[in-house]
């Protein structure tokens, strides 16, 4: 009986060793950015392949070790599954949405690298060098609007966290005259803001736009913005009472309702420079 | 004497002064090339498998031309089987456009066949076999008329580009036969391999039993964008590509042809922008976009920009169904990769299929009157547009299916392109004006025009210097590119005098389109899907010209149009046995278009079970086929004393 179980014992450890090995095998040492442990997981998780591929991650180092059947797969293939899957390599330059789905803890420092833009964005110049804080603050509340247009809960979440922040780091000295517009709005921005971070449901972060909106409207009236802004209606919205929202473009995308309604809506006010 | 001195001394040699001058002046430059045809063997995707080379390459070698030259392509046919070539898209005399028993007898093995005809066109288009399915396993190729340095069309900026032809196609590694016949049997196999079933057990865990019950119940099977599962998808022969840019490389044009016999491809750059310059070989005015879908069989030219030449970016052609693609890189260093498109939803599609669909196979467009590609029905499962959740039904919102008012990507539609000249045509030439439906039959695959197909119709008749307008409704549920041979036609866009100049429109189900064309071509002109099994199954129609000049290759024209029809009546085999412990159960089929011959047994193992046979002959009726009247004998034999 003991013979039979060695020998059992044996066969098995024996399969499971010669099932690691890796024919035709042949071991580079490439570039791979990652940042913490779970990057090291995932790395390794999608470029292995079962008696292909066998990766080993150096986090401190940055380096890969791969060791591939070259018989069967080449290491470009390893490295373009490494790249789709968020990490930048020596051969290939990860999509900026595959970077941007990774969870926070891993996104590395990237090098900086000229990719065309995609979409021009506008970013409104403010002519008065005192007003360089509200521009976050502008730039923020747009970026909101646009989360809120995806019907994207996280990323609405986490623009309003930046639109708290600029609210709150501007220091009142800098804004010369239109201080008093500000002071004036600053309070129910940070209540309206807060609510719209501490919520799980888009429908209480859209109420609370709604209000921020009619706020931020005012705010920017006062201020010289060298681009047009949109003052947009929508006339549904809470059961016809209706809701406004500022945009860079007169192209309708309704922050309310997302895809439900994307076109519904019309220009109130245009504030020129 | 002195006359003669004349003309010795001064007339004569005027003349062939004369004459030589006047030969040069009008000597075509004639291009010529040499085409051997081959078999070879190709490791595409893990096993050898036979597919067809020229000149010991797949794809077909390039071809490139000058508007003015004349081309001379002689093919020499090496295989054991007859061939022949087609020109996509050039405008030539008919019996050089090399439609086997249309335009001239196929070429037979081990002969040669010259091809000659004067370029009277320029553009990006390709050629390819048109004899039986050879288009599918490696008869391709890339054909580039260039425009002359002094023609008055001539675009600074975009004709004086550096280019780069591309020419896109699929592998499988089944026998093009098998696949046509595994299509006509509706086989699941293909569903299985690209993971598309739509089970029950996957439509619980979405969420979406009722749409699968309510599909089944409507007697319809899971609806895809595609048929055929491919093992690769191919950029001129390989699956990832590579060219490299010198130096300050910013901008290049790429010629794409589509060599694919049944995949859309989606192009996707990861530079930028893409700016489409070219459709079908005509030129439109410069039109950016973010991508766009390229049909089977169409040629789009696009000028795309390297914005760091120290890195290299991708150009990815997604397949339809997005299951593979195949990429190009341009440039030298590091890849920046495209975001690859993601899975379809394929329950919401058919949730959209079962509320279109009704049981006699009319499709219901709840009034939305579509067309030119517009709006997009298949909307309902990109999740880069709709999101990745489960969507709640908007039924409403009159942008539902506009995949450019839903999100930030630009895609290229048809009203989009506008030519950049006028392209009017005479208006004092009689219009003929034809209504096609396109139909087609799922279960059975049977794809036809009006509910006929090429076999069971006659030719088109029409009269030269008439205009020819064409209404096509799509009635089925897959989307058609269909292709006119021997001319171009003029899309009705909206674009008024600046309709674009094509050779293939691609119809969505529930689409309208309209195209017309002047009728400037003697012959004999093929029109139809150039999806190839869609085209092998029948789907299409003969123009020919009133009182043409008879086809000096075709000496017995009666004989090569019965041979044409006879693609569409070709018979295919499947069966099936049960085995199971109180005996064998099976049916074996010969069926085409429109006649079943079968036969079931139930076999016994002893004389107590004992057998049954039963053998029958059918015909189907109807365009959705659930009728099948039939005939036959049944035999059986059972020793138990009940008989």
């Amino acid at each position: 009986m003991k013979r039979i179980i060695t020998i059992l014992l044996a066969f098995f450890f024996t399969t499971f060793i010669s099932n690691a090995q890796i024919k035709n095998s042949k071991t580079e040492i490439v570039q791979v950015w990652g940042n913490c442990n779970m990057c090291k997981q995932t790395i390794e998780k999608v470029a292995n392949k079962k008696r292909i591929v066998n990766t080993i991650w150096n986090k401190e180092s940055k380096k890969a070790s791969i060791t591939y059947d070259t018989a069967k797969t080449t290491i470009n293939e390893v490295l373009k599954r490494i790249a789709l899957a968020g990490y930048d390599n020596i051969a290939f330059i990860a999509p900026d949405e595959a970077y941007d789905n990774l969870p926070d803890c891993c996104q590395y420092e990237r090098p900086k690298h000229k990719t065309a833009l995609k979409k021009e964005t506008l970013t409104i110049q403010i002519n008065d060098n005192q007003e360089a804080g509200l521009q976050m603050v502008y730039d923020a509340y747009f970026e909101l609007k646009d989360a809120l247009v995806k019907s994207d809960l996280n990323i609405a979440t986490k623009k309003a966290e930046v639109l708290l922040n600029g609210i709150n780091i501007i220091k009142m000295e800098t804004l010369g005259g239109n201080h008093t517009a500000f002071m004036n709005a600053e309070a129910d921005l940070i209540v309206h803001t807060q609510k719209i971070i501490e919520s799980k449901d888009l429908k209480i972060q859209r109420e609370n736009f709604a209000n921020l909106s009619s706020i931020m409207y005012e705010l920017i009236k006062t201020t010289k913005a060298n681009s047009t802004i949109y003052y947009q209606h929508c006339p549904m919205y809470n059961d016809g009472i209706g809701a406004n929202w500022l945009s860079k473009e007169a192209n309708i995308k309704n922050p309310y309702f997302g895809n439900m309604m994307l076109t519904c809506g019309s220009v109130q006010d245009t504030i020129r420079q | 004497m002195a006359i003669k001195n004349i003309i010795q001394k001064k007339l004569l040699p005027l003349t062939i002064l004369f004459l030589l001058s006047f030969k040069i002046s009008i000597a075509q430059k004639v291009v010529h090339y040499d085409l051997y045809v081959k078999d070879t063997l190709v490791h595409f995707a893990c096993k050898n498998k036979r597919a067809i080379a020229v000149n010991g390459q797949i794809p077909m070698p390039t071809l490139t031309f000058t508007q003015g030259d004349t081309a001379e392509i002689v093919v020499h046919n090496e295989l054991n089987e007859e061939t022949s070539m087609h020109w996509h898209g050039l405008l030539l005399p008919n019996k050089e456009d090399g439609v086997p028993y249309l335009t001239q007898m196929p070429i037979k093995p081990h002969t040669i066949h010259i091809y000659r005809f004067p370029i009277i066109q320029n553009g990006t288009h390709w050629y390819h076999s048109h004899y039986g399915l050879q288009e599918q396993i490696g008869m391709y190729g890339s054909f580039i008329m260039n425009k002359k340095l002094s023609a008055s069309n001539f675009r600074v900026g975009i004709d004086d580009l550096p280019t780069y032809p591309i020419i896109l196609s699929e592998w499988t590694n089944y026998k093009p036969e098998n696949i046509h016949r595994m299509l006509h049997n509706a086989t699941d196999w293909f569903a299985i391999k690209k993971g598309t079933t739509q089970s029950y057990i996957e439509a619980i865990n979405q969420g979406h039993f009722n749409t699968k019950l309510k599909n089944e119940w409507k007697r319809m099977l899971a609806m895809d964008v595609s048929d055929i599962f491919y093992e690769k998808f191919l950029v001129n022969g390989k699956n990832e590509n590579q060219i490299t840019t010198p130096q300050n490389f910013r901008k290049i044009r790429l010629r794409i042809s589509n060599g694919g016999a049944s995949t859309y491809f989606w192009l996707n750059y990861s530079g930028g922008k893409i700016t489409v310059i070219a459709n079908d070989g005509n030129d439109v005015e410069p039109t950016e976009v973010d991508r766009l879908l390229i049909a089977v069989s169409e040629t789009y030219d696009v000028i795309v920009n390297i914005p760091d030449d120290s890195s290299a970016y991708e150009f990815l052609f997604t397949s339809e169904d997005r299951t593979k693609s195949t990429s190009l890189y341009i440039g030298n260093g590091r890849i920046h990769l495209v975001y690859p498109l993601p899975k379809l939803k394929y329950f919401e599609g058919m949730k959209m299929m079962n509320s279109m669909m009704k049981m006699n196979g009319d499709l219901d467009d709840m009034g939305m009157n579509m067309s030119l590609n517009k709006m997009d029905m298949n909307v309902v499962m990109y999740p880069e547009i709709k999101g990745y959740a489960k969507s709640k039904q908007d039924d409403k919102d009159p942008n539902r299916y506009n995949a450019n008012a839903l999100a930030d990507i630009v895609t290229l539609n048809y009203a989009m392109l506008k030519s950049p000249t006028k392209t009017q045509l005479p208006k004092d030439a009689p219009v003929k004006e034809l209504h096609f439906e396109l139909t087609g039959n799922m279960n059975r695959y049977v794809w036809s025009l009006n509910n006929k197909v090429v076999s069971e119709t006659d030719k088109i008749l029409i009269k030269k210097g008439e205009t020819v307008r064409m209404i096509i409704y799509n009635g089925s549920m897959m989307r058609h590119p269909m292709h006119l041979h021997g001319h171009d036609f003029r899309l009705l866009n909206g674009n008024g005098d600046y309709a674009p100049l094509k050779n293939i429109v691609d119809i969505m189900p529930m689409e309208t389109d309209t195209l017309e064309f002047s009728a400037n071509a003697e012959g004999d002109w093929f029109f139809h899907c150039h999806i190839l099994y869609h085209m092998m199954s029948g789907m299409g129609r003969v123009f020919t010209y009133q009182n043409k000049l008879p086809n000096p290759l075709l000496p017995n024209p009666n004989y090569a149009w019965k041979k044409l029809k006879a693609d569409d009546r070709k018979f295919h085999f499947m069966s099936n046995n049960d085995f199971a412990n109180n005996g064998n159960d099976g049916e074996a089929m010969f069926a085409n278009t429109r006649w079943k011959f079968s036969t079931e047994w139930r076999l016994g193992y002893n004389e107590m079970h004992g057998y049954e046979s039963e053998t029958n002959i059918g015909r189907y009726i109807g365009k959705m086929q659930w009728l099948l009247p039939y005939i036959g004998f049944d035999y059986r034999y059972r020793k138990m004393g009940i008989n």
